[in-house]
């Protein structure tokens, strides 16, 4: 996703994405958008991907590059009309999505993951996204949702939605 | 069979492979006969050579998936100050409290689910990607008096995002709170600007209490005075909340419809009013134009099923009718309802101890009562088909009341009972209190009982006089008893400062029973709540209190989802069934 370039990152919302492997359907994608009261401002979710045995061979170690980064990631950010703070992400796998968003990513893992690179943060633990042009604005925004929110409790909402939409 | 290599086969070298497009060709093996005792070998050939290969196409994962976009309105909380960042010196893993602004670990998260009559993907979302109720409160910085139970919270986020709902919690768990912060709620957001809360007479005062309390912000207007008054108060346009009660309400319904008044959402407390879909006070409120409605009680279905049809007429026009079976009847109205009890929700509840004093009439009180159900009884008989109901309820009545005071001696053995076990609440430096059916019985234990600094409580009151009487009750140390008259004293009023409660007799349907002794024993309540049921023995109060304990499974069907089964009161057929008669009509029919 290119970000035009009269266009800032928003220091009032944040993002969320993550994708859910459901058995009937394949993968489907969810991005969350909150200002820092964690009230949701946008939600993106994809339509299903399958993913048959023979593409999992085919792709081998570069599925996860291609089908989170690439095919959910890349897809659902280029969605957003509002340019978050940060991105964050609950799956590694979701990370790939770096190269095609200039968009800071960071990994919410759980806090006791043990992650050497991690920072305590929302009653979770962070890995930062990697220095970026935009240096380090995102921490301020992370820093005042996870005041009022644990930052692991929007993916909850997201499965939540996936999983009323796939009802519905 | 001896095999030859092929003749085109060079002798000394091996055999060549060939290739083509289509086919592939390999020579026969050279066989060497090596021992001339052992069978020649069998050489088998495998034609390889077949038609050209089939070339599948596998499809990569290159087309995008589609993705489909909803976006929410910022509502006016959203442009208040973000949090602050967390101080360094916090611990990462702890929220603030909602009553104290204090951080600590946030123990439940409660969903505001979307109704079932939602059925727009987008506004279903709308709900599911809300944060929980804790962080919204939170965020929105409301402050309470204390910090809501979670079932508190459950309540709060099941009325919030309904249109239709009756909050039928029992008694005593704070139906009024879990209203007012929703309202709070739905004010803040913008989703409400005009709310009206009806609810009874007696109870304006301690509405208007309870919103200042648990919603000091939002600016209340009481309807009340004379028509010119009322009218300016109507109009107020920058009021969000107007609180009236249910008899203004039907007085100025031509006025509130000649004004236009259009609410958001209309509260109706004690809501079992409407039940009677043919009264004024039911007409009057279906009457008023809103947009969500919302009803709360205790006793969702008192006498029968026509009752919470009643309700919904309010509610949901035309959702339930009176040919629904009560399972059909619960089934539609489960994802309205909201029905929880004490026991269910309150482990920390403290305990209601129950006990039925049963008592001997004095000598003369038992000869006048006597007399009085024989000669009752004689004249019922004696009246045949001419017997109504009228009559029965008049004998009734008349024995009750000398079971209480004997009406020529003015004995009474009941309170010869509460005399004796109020002198050990005052002892202790408790309260108590006692209901009775008759302002006449409060009227005469209140002369018996001035040692006791007794009060009464009843509709015969001001409302300032009323509320004059519950101060003096709650801070004067020296007023140990509280007499209140069912009709007035049970429903709405809390006094979980009192851990006493007579029932002097008996009232025709538990319900209204459990109403008044919850209103001590209710949240807040310091200690165990001692309830004592007077029952005068071997007269007509053991036998309705005989019926009333066999009934109180009448409801059960309809509320099975909800909750524990509703009381229900006595018919006419129990009523004639107390003196072994049976309605007119019925032995015509039998």
């Amino acid at each position: 996703m290119q970000q035009a370039d009269d266009q800032r990152p928003d220091a009032q919302a944040l993002g969320f994405l993550t994708a859910v492997d459901t058995p009937a359907h394949g993968f489907l994608g969810g991005y969350l958008l909150v200002d820092l009261h964690g009230r949701p401002l946008e939600f993106h979710c994809t339509t299903p991907v399958k993913v048959s045995r023979a593409q999992q061979i085919l792709y081998g170690a570069t599925l996860p590059a291609h089908l989170h980064g690439r095919q959910l990631g890349a897809a659902l950010l280029a969605e957003g009309t509002v340019e978050p703070a940060v991105v964050l992400t609950d799956l590694e796998a979701m990370l790939h999505v770096r190269p095609h968003t200039p968009l800071p990513v960071a990994l919410v893992a759980a806090a006791d993951s043990g992650r050497p690179d991690a920072v305590a943060l929302g009653g979770a633990a962070v890995v930062p996204p990697p220095t970026t042009s935009s240096g380090d604005r995102w921490r301020a925004a992370l820093e005042s949702l996870a005041a009022a929110v644990d930052l692991r409790e929007p993916f909850e909402r997201i499965r939540a939605a996936i999983e009323e939409a796939q009802r519905h | 069979m001896e095999s030859q290599p092929p003749a085109a086969a060079p002798s000394s070298l091996p055999p060549r492979r060939t290739w083509s497009a289509t086919e592939l060709t390999l020579p026969a093996p050279r066989v060497h006969r090596v021992d001339p005792r052992l069978p020649a070998s069998a050489v088998l050939s495998v034609a390889v050579v077949g038609s050209r290969p089939v070339v599948t196409r596998l499809p990569l994962l290159d087309k995008l998936p589609t993705v489909e976009s909803y976006r929410f309105p910022r509502g006016p909380a959203v442009a208040s100050p973000p949090p602050a960042p967390r101080a360094p010196a916090a611990a990462p893993d702890r929220v603030p409290n909602m009553s104290t602004g204090s951080r600590t670990p946030r123990a439940t998260h409660t969903r505001i689910a979307p109704p079932r009559d939602v059925v727009k993907l987008g506004e279903r979302f709308f709900f599911l990607l809300q944060p929980d109720l804790e962080t919204i409160l939170d965020t929105s910085r409301l402050e309470f008096p204390r910090p809501p139970f979670p079932f508190q919270l459950d309540g709060i986020a099941f009325l919030v995002p309904r249109h239709s709902a009756v909050l039928a919690d029992e008694m005593g768990l704070g139906k009024s709170m879990q209203a007012i912060s929703a309202i709070r709620l739905l004010v803040r957001s913008g989703q409400a600007r005009r709310v009206l809360v009806v609810c009874p007479k007696g109870l304006v005062s301690n509405w208007a209490r309870e919103l200042a309390d648990w919603a000091p912000e939002l600016l209340v207007a009481v309807i009340e005075g004379d028509p010119v008054r009322r009218r300016w108060q109507w109009s107020l346009p920058d009021v969000p909340v107007k609180l009236a009660n249910y008899e203004v309400v039907v007085r100025d319904r031509e006025m509130v419809a000649e004004l236009g008044l259009n609410f958001d959402l209309v509260t109706l407390d004690e809501a079992q009013r409407i039940k009677n879909r043919s009264s004024q006070t039911s007409h009057a409120v279906r009457a008023l134009r809103r947009g969500r409605s919302w009803a709360l009680t205790g006793t969702p279905v008192e006498n029968s099923a026509d009752d919470i049809v009643g309700l919904f007429e309010f509610v949901a026009p035309g959702h339930l009718h009176e040919r629904m079976s009560p399972r059909a009847l619960g089934a539609a109205a489960a994802d309205h309802v909201l029905r929880r009890t004490k026991d269910r929700v309150l482990e920390d509840m403290p305990p209601r101890l129950d006990r039925d004093a049963g008592v001997e009439l004095t000598r003369h009180q038992r000869e006048t009562y006597r007399l009085a159900e024989e000669e009752g009884v004689l004249r019922l008989a004696g009246m045949a088909r001419e017997a109504t109901i009228q009559h029965v309820f008049e004998l009734v009545l008349r024995l009750k009341q000398i079971c209480n005071f004997d009406t020529h001696s003015g004995e009474s053995a009941k309170l010869e009972r509460l005399e004796a076990e109020l002198e050990e609440v005052r002892a202790s430096g408790r309260k108590a209190l006692v209901f009775s059916q008759w302002v006449e019985t409060l009227g005469r234990l209140r002369s018996r009982l001035d040692r006791f600094g007794a009060l009464e409580y009843h509709g015969g009151l001001s409302t300032q006089a009323r509320d004059e009487t519950i101060r003096r009750f709650r801070h004067d140390r020296h007023r140990s008893v509280l007499l209140l008259s069912y009709g007035a004293g049970a429903v709405g009023l809390n006094l979980q400062f009192s851990q006493y409660v007579f029932l002097f007799d008996r009232w025709w349907n538990p319900a209204v029973e459990d109403q008044a002794i919850n209103r001590a024993h209710r949240i807040g309540a310091a200690g165990a709540v001692t309830v004592t049921r007077f029952v005068a023995l071997d007269t007509i109060e053991e036998r309705i209190d005989a019926v009333l304990r066999r009934k109180r499974d009448l409801s059960a069907t309809i509320l099975s989802e909800a909750g524990t089964p509703e009381a229900s009161g006595l018919t006419v057929d129990d009523l004639f069934a107390l003196f072994r008669l049976t309605p007119p009509g019925r032995a015509a029919a039998a």
